[in-house]
């Protein structure tokens, strides 16, 4: 059944619709200044000079930094801190900081980048990533050009295609996708009295930036405060650092607060992306349509600087057999630096290059043994029990039998509906397409990935959960509030919740990966039992009783023996008011048991049901439906459930038809959203469907999975594959190229071309 | 300062803002968008793009659809702008406000004043708007987080409850 309407409403919805809300990069403070980042000319060159001198007289400047300011070590990276917070000798791509200011207006502070002289050298452009690995490239950073290497191997693929009766060989390109969240970066940063400073800046790791915020002001981390929600959303945009230790070095120099809000332009320029990938595959089946061989050999472009670039291709070449059972994999990868923008962590997290790569093997495979596309697939559906993608142990699923049975059953309907449907027209082609996918949760093997929360009665005598994560637009506050208010069955108004704050909240770790929700239930469910306890107690003593006779219900305890109300949550905070009561855990997010690097152990499942029609004259796609269906566990918040996938999906169809953020010599084609295109409310289709398999398999403890990227992985294919049924033509690349649509309409007389 | 960025010869600019009269004697070729940010502290108001694509600045002037960020207050002399803090408050929220809350036609909000505007200007002239109405009156609002459906389901739930509240008070 597709999710439906719950009624309950977002605690944070009121000041949204309201526009009371504020966001970090609303606050004004006192006496605050406006602080501004020069970031390169070129791609690519050596710095020869810094002349700051007339931006420093200029009136209204209060401060102009360059590397010589940074104390502590001038670089960032969550993992490898080797993007400079200032270049000094060198800069590597169009987004590199070379100076920054402070001033007491906007305008100021821009004159002031003005009148910032740099001097530089041009070096030859790495733009591409042939052009990187060529014998002859230039080193872009110490270790070479190659960022990151990552192999798996499971048998023999090499040997096993002797045996195969066909096997396909295809190189699929994606693009470079912007975040576009829209708010773009910024906030304030506060010079403290002892001292220290408070930063209200988004993140999706607030306990994160603080640490990489210590090593580069060379501060304590007690004396460093990051306040990080609520924000104008992420997609994993803003989990690296970005404008925050200019803001921070800034203030520490002008004992003022300085507010920092990056423009659109400046945002495309120096803010993160999907990497771009180039993937061949070549795969092989038997004439019964079992799969026996799948090699991958994957390049992503990962510009200038590190990130989590390493991560996202290890996920990536994990993900390279996808759902599937097959014998012999074997999958390579590089992560390759070049001078364009940095790619880095985005919604999906390489699985949706590689799902794209994999789901087109396989239709063409399909095609090849001449067999439906869905009983290909389940053929060789992983198995309950199955090993997961790297022959690891994974929490055993039969989710993508699952989702794979609802898109045959979905699509069935829409071919029924189809056929009663008008004709379109000798120029419009129509085509449903179908894709399935595996997307795992948390960091993987290891990877540092511990987890916590805290619940306490506050002094109000609210139920009060305490986590380390951020609100960026996905509702995880939403997923607090019902995850608590199913614990105790109590009211929506006797909880609250407190996030995004390193000063109050317990390590909780990254607010990514589809993690949050898994792990605000799997804290509650540790805490329930120890919260309730001292709630028991406190009211037996007061009342005189035994803490076994009580139970929690709506606005306080209750006794067993009558049902009646025997104290409200208030009057046991306000019993005792010294002593918050408070409860508070720590775990990792669970990891497969094999010593196998990045393996994931919990795993949802996802299916995307597309139609669409293409008009053969403009080559233009529309998608007309969008279904999903996705095995993720029992659903916590199902508005919020359904909005991240329905979001998702569409957030997708911009991938796939329209989203590139394309470089030239290593500087964007595209600087704002007048040219570079995402999904309007036109292009989207106006009525989706998001069907959610709660079930999960015998004896899974693991509880609800989150959702914040399994609808992103598998719409690309899914459109794909619709435009395979609807002309008969593969396609290789996204976002699929209106002119070669065109080409194909005129080519194969598809319709009757004027031209 | 750059050139011919401050006028000389300075007159104060009158305009409404949500009823409020506001005499402005900053620059007059200020983004309308910043001056109510910044000057007014009405916050509501966001910026996204700042080049009139994205619909985060959506404001109503004398009743019509305007982005603020290409708005300069030498233009707005005399108007009545409405922002979203003037389309209802936390006590007493906007039929629209309170479809977009019940229908989870936001995320992360960040679009969503803008949204809201708009959606106001539609239901001001067009009761009872089809999807491709809505779809239309729409398009300049960007949304990254929703993916629209819901802010489609929002808006028709609106336009109901405004067509029975019309309803009611004409019997
Ligand atoms: S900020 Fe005005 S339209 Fe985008
Ligand atoms: S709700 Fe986030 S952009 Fe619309």
């Amino acid at each position: 059944m597709p999710l439906k309407n719950d009624g309950k409403i977002r605690p944070d919805g009121i000041e949204k619709v309201t526009g009371s809300l504020k966001y970090l990069t609303d606050r004004r403070m006192e006496g605050m200044l406006y602080g501004r980042v020069l970031r390169s000319h070129y791609p690519h060159a050596l710095i020869k000079s810094i002349h700051t001198k007339d931006a420093e007289e200029l009136p209204g400047v209060k401060a102009v930094i360059t590397a010589a300011d940074v104390p502590g070590l001038n670089g960032f990276g969550i993992v490898t801190p080797n993007q400079p917070v200032f270049c000094e000798e060198k800069v590597r791509y169009m987004g590199d900081a070379v100076a920054a200011v402070a001033a007491v207006s906007k305008e100021a502070a821009e004159e002031a980048l003005d009148k910032i002289i740099v001097e530089y050298e041009e070096l030859p452009i790495l733009d591409t990533m042939e052009k990187s690995l060529a014998k002859e490239a230039a080193e872009l950073h110490k270790e070479g050009n190659i960022l990151h290497r990552a192999e798996q191997k499971r048998g023999s693929a090499e040997e096993a295609f002797a045996s195969c009766d066909v096997v396909v060989e295809e190189t699929y390109e994606t693009p470079r996708q912007m975040h576009t969240y829209m708010e773009t970066e910024g906030g304030v940063v506060v010079p403290e009295k002892n001292g220290g400073i408070t930063v209200y800046m988004g993140t999706q790791h607030g306990l994160k930036d603080r640490f990489q915020l210590s090593r580069i002001l060379q501060m304590e981390e007690e004396n460093i405060r990051v306040v990080s929600s609520p924000m104008g959303g992420s997609f994993g945009g803003k989990d690296e650092l970005n404008v925050q230790p200019y803001a921070a070095l800034l203030a520490l120099k002008t004992g003022k607060p300085v507010h920092i809000h990056n423009s659109r332009k400046e945002s495309v320029r120096a803010g993160i992306k999907r990497h771009a990938m180039k993937i061949k595959m070549k795969t092989g089946a038997d004439r019964e349509g079992k799969l026996l061989a799948h090699q991958t050999y994957i390049e992503a472009d990962t510009g200038a600087y590190a990130t989590l670039g390493p991560a996202i291709l290890e996920f990536a070449v994990e993900h390279a057999s996808g759902p599937y059972d097959i014998e012999n994999v074997h999958t390579k990868g590089l992560s390759i630096y070049t001078n364009n923008g940095v790619a880095g962590e985005f919604r999906g997290f390489g699985g949706n290059q590689i799902t794209f790569a994999l789901e087109g093997q396989i239709s063409r495979l399909a095609a090849a043994l001449n067999m439906d596309l869905h009983d290909f697939q389940a053929a060789n559906m992983r198995k309950n029990e199955s090993p997961g993608p790297l022959g690891h142990r994974i929490a055993p699923t039969n989710g993508g039998l699952l989702v794979l049975e609802a898109a045959e059953r979905i699509r069935k309907e829409k071919e029924a509906e189809l056929k009663e449907k008008q004709p379109p027209g000798k120029y419009i082609k129509r085509g449903i397409g179908t894709a399935v996918t595996m997307h795992g949760g948390g960091l993987g093997y290891g990877r540092l990935d511990p987890s916590g929360g805290m619940i306490r009665l506050n002094r109000e005598g609210k139920i009060e959960g305490v986590f380390g994560f951020e609100e960026c637009g996905q509702g995880i506050v939403a997923v607090i509030e019902n995850t608590l208010v199913q614990a105790f069955e109590c009211r929506r108004e006797d909880v609250c919740f407190l996030i995004g704050d390193t000063e109050k909240v317990p390590v909780s770790g990254s607010t990514t990966a589809s993690r949050g929700t898994s792990m605000v239930h799997h804290a509650v469910q540790r805490l329930k039992p120890l919260f309730q306890q001292q709630l028991f107690e406190r009211a037996a003593a007061l009342l005189d009783k035994s803490p076994a006779d009580f139970y929690t219900g709506k606005g306080g305890l209750y006794k067993f023996e009558t049902r009646e109300q025997a104290i409200t949550y208030r009057e046991l905070a306000e019993a005792f008011p010294e002593k918050t009561l408070e409860v508070q855990t720590t775990f990792d997010f669970p990891v497969t048991p094999d010593e196998i690097d990045s393996g994931h152990f919990l795993y949802t499942f996802g299916s995307v049901v597309v139609e669409i029609e293409i008009d053969m004259r403009l080559g233009v796609v529309r998608v007309i439906d969008l279904q999903h269906a996705v095995a993720a566990g029992p659903v916590v918040n199902p508005k919020g459930y359904r909005g991240q996938v329905e979001g998702g999906g569409v957030m997708s169809i911009g991938y796939s038809l329209m989203e590139n953020a394309a470089m030239t010599n290593g500087q964007y084609d595209t600087d704002n959203l007048d040219t570079y295109m995402i999904p309007s409310i036109q292009d989207a289709p106006a009525e989706m469907k998001v069907e959610a398999i709660e079930d999960l398999y015998e004896n899974d403890q693991y509880g609800p999975r989150g959702v914040g990227e399994i609808g992103t992985v598998a719409v690309a294919p899914a459109i794909a594959e619709a435009v395979f049924q609807a002309i008969g033509t593969h396609i290789t690349s996204i976002p699929i190229s209106r002119e070669i649509l065109m080409k194909l309409g005129r080519k194969e007389n598809r319709y009757e071309a004027r031209v | 300062m750059k050139p011919g960025y401050n006028s000389t010869v300075k007159k104060d600019v009158h305009f409404q803002v949500n009823n409020q009269q506001v005499s402005y004697s900053g620059n007059p070729s200020a983004r309308m968008a910043d001056v109510l940010r910044e000057d007014l502290q009405q916050t509501g108001t966001k910026i996204s793009c700042g080049v009139g694509r994205c619909g985060a600045c959506s404001i109503l002037v004398d009743g019509e659809l305007m982005n603020a960020c290409l708005l300069m207050p030498c233009q707005v002399e005399g108007s009545s702008i409405t922002t979203i803090e003037g389309i209802g408050s936390k006590e007493a929220m906007d039929p629209i406000q309170e479809a977009f809350l019940t229908e989870g036609g936001f995320q992360c909000g960040y679009c969503t004043p803008g949204m809201i505007v708009a959606a106001k200007a539609l239901l001001n002239q067009n009761s009872d708007p089809s999807i491709t109405d809505i779809q239309e009156a729409l398009a300049g609002n960007l949304c990254r987080c929703t993916g629209y459906a819901s802010i489609i389901r929002a808006v028709r739930k609106a336009a109901e409850v405004l067509n029975v509240q019309a309803a009611n008070e004409k019997s």
